[in-house]
């Protein structure tokens, strides 16, 4: 356990130390940043974090500002703010070298604009179900948050939640009711700092882009492909927004070979490499019908009763 | 870093009962009596981010012989979700030897 006082904030860290021996490069560092309101670092700790610190990667993970046992502020969730405290945490931690980023749902989005903002101190960019912040992303997220936060107030939610997704996810829904009820998030997130177009498009940063075929946001990786000039994109079929945690057995080598290899290839000729990318494929229409329920950009969500 | 001399299931108990006040110092934890049977997120009222907390601290005090990540990873998240202090220090102790 430890807390790390940064920017007015207490965060609450995990490290994990790389084990073996390092590589010729020396040791990398690989940095795990969760989601949205129902979400902390315990989506790595109990799935994918111990894959990279075997494979000898140290390995940082936090709890967002107003998440996990990290302060909770009632203002200040803009997410120049969430990319902020990464590069204040990763100064006070003393990591050097250039980071390989990993980013879930919303954590994703604070990745890449960080890695915008700071791409010298980026070695690569792994988001899985998620999108850069735009002027769209802001206006979807905030009335994503503002509309969990209205259901909430019904008293038949959580028990309909536990009902229909157990008692844990009940558990993180009615922790998060504290973030979407006692602060400005939702309103913070609508009044984020958006980059320009034009920067997304000359990111220099290769950056990898996992979804799964059933959520709504599968729909971004052609897009995605187009505005990012080192972007490769992934489906994992049979699974929606909540791929990390579903399937961590699949993501885990997924994550793996990008952080070894598959970033290293994407640093050459943009064009070639945007037609090497993995299709979610034909199936892709006939999954639209089975969504996933949980609404995308949430790391799960707070569904209607 | 301190290691014990010894490895008895006593002393295990005893240093996840000062693990846990020393995670739990800032938040409200009643002193409850804590048995085998005891289960850290339903009858402790931990969350599961307090889980690693806990773990992290104990690691502190056993150091690398313990491994709980690559230990949860085993687990499914449901046997996270009902991981009793009992099963937490078997694990322990079976390192340990």
């Amino acid at each position: 356990m430890t807390r790390l006082d940064a920017g007015g904030l207490r965060f609450n860290v995990e490290r994990l130390d790389g084990q073996g021996a390092p590589g010729a490069g020396g040791r990398e560092t690989v940095v795990l940043v969760h989601g949205i309101a129902t979400d902390n670092l315990t989506s790595y700790y109990f799935t994918v974090a111990p894959v990279f610190a075997a494979a000898g990667y140290d390995v940082v993970m936090y709890d967002q500002r107003g998440h996990g046992r990290t302060t909770r502020p009632p203002h200040g969730y803009r997410i120049e703010q969430f990319s902020g405290d990464l590069a204040l945490l990763l100064d006070e931690l003393g990591v050097a070298g250039p980071v390989h980023l990993v980013g879930n749902s919303f954590g994703g989005t604070v990745a890449l604009d960080y890695a915008l903002h700071h791409p010298g101190r980026v070695a690569s960019v792994l988001i899985v179900e998620s999108e850069p912040p735009t002027e769209a992303w802001a206006r979807k997220m905030s009335g994503l948050l503002a509309g969990s936060a209205y259901q909430l107030h019904d008293e038949r939610t959580l028990p309909w939640i536990e009902e229909t997704y157990g008692r844990h996810e009940a558990r993180l829904v009615r922790w998060s009711m504290r973030l979407l009820h006692g602060t400005s998030i939702a309103e913070d997130i609508a009044a984020s700092r958006i980059p320009d177009e034009a920067a997304w498009r000359s990111l220099a940063v290769p950056v990898l882009a996992v979804y799964g075929a059933n959520s709504d946001l599968a729909d971004m990786a052609g897009w995605l492909r187009g505005l990012l000039p080192h972007c490769r994109t992934h489906a994992v079929q049979g699974h929606g927004h909540s791929v990390l945690v579903g399937t961590p057995e699949t993501v885990g080598p997924l994550l793996l070979e990008w952080v070894r290899e598959g970033h290293k290839q994407l640093i050459g000729d943009p064009v070639e490499l945007g037609e090497s990318h993995e299709e979610p494929g034909e199936r892709q229409e006939e999954l639209r019908e089975g969504r996933d329920p949980a609404p995308a950009g949430l790391h799960a969500g707070v569904p209607t009763p | 870093m301190t290691s014990p001399a010894t490895v008895d299931e006593e002393a295990v108990l005893a240093e996840i009962g000062g693990a846990l006040r020393a995670v739990l110092d800032d938040l409200e934890f009643e002193d409850v009596p804590i048995t085998r049977e005891t289960r850290f997120v339903e009858d402790l009222d931990l969350e599961s981010i307090d889980l690693v907390s806990l773990t992290s601290e104990l690691r502190a005090r056993y150091g690398d012989q313990v491994d709980f990540p690559a230990w949860f990873a085993s687990l499914e998240l449901s046997e996270i979700i009902g991981l009793t202090v009992g099963q937490l220090a078997d694990y322990i102790v079976g390192r340990l030897r």
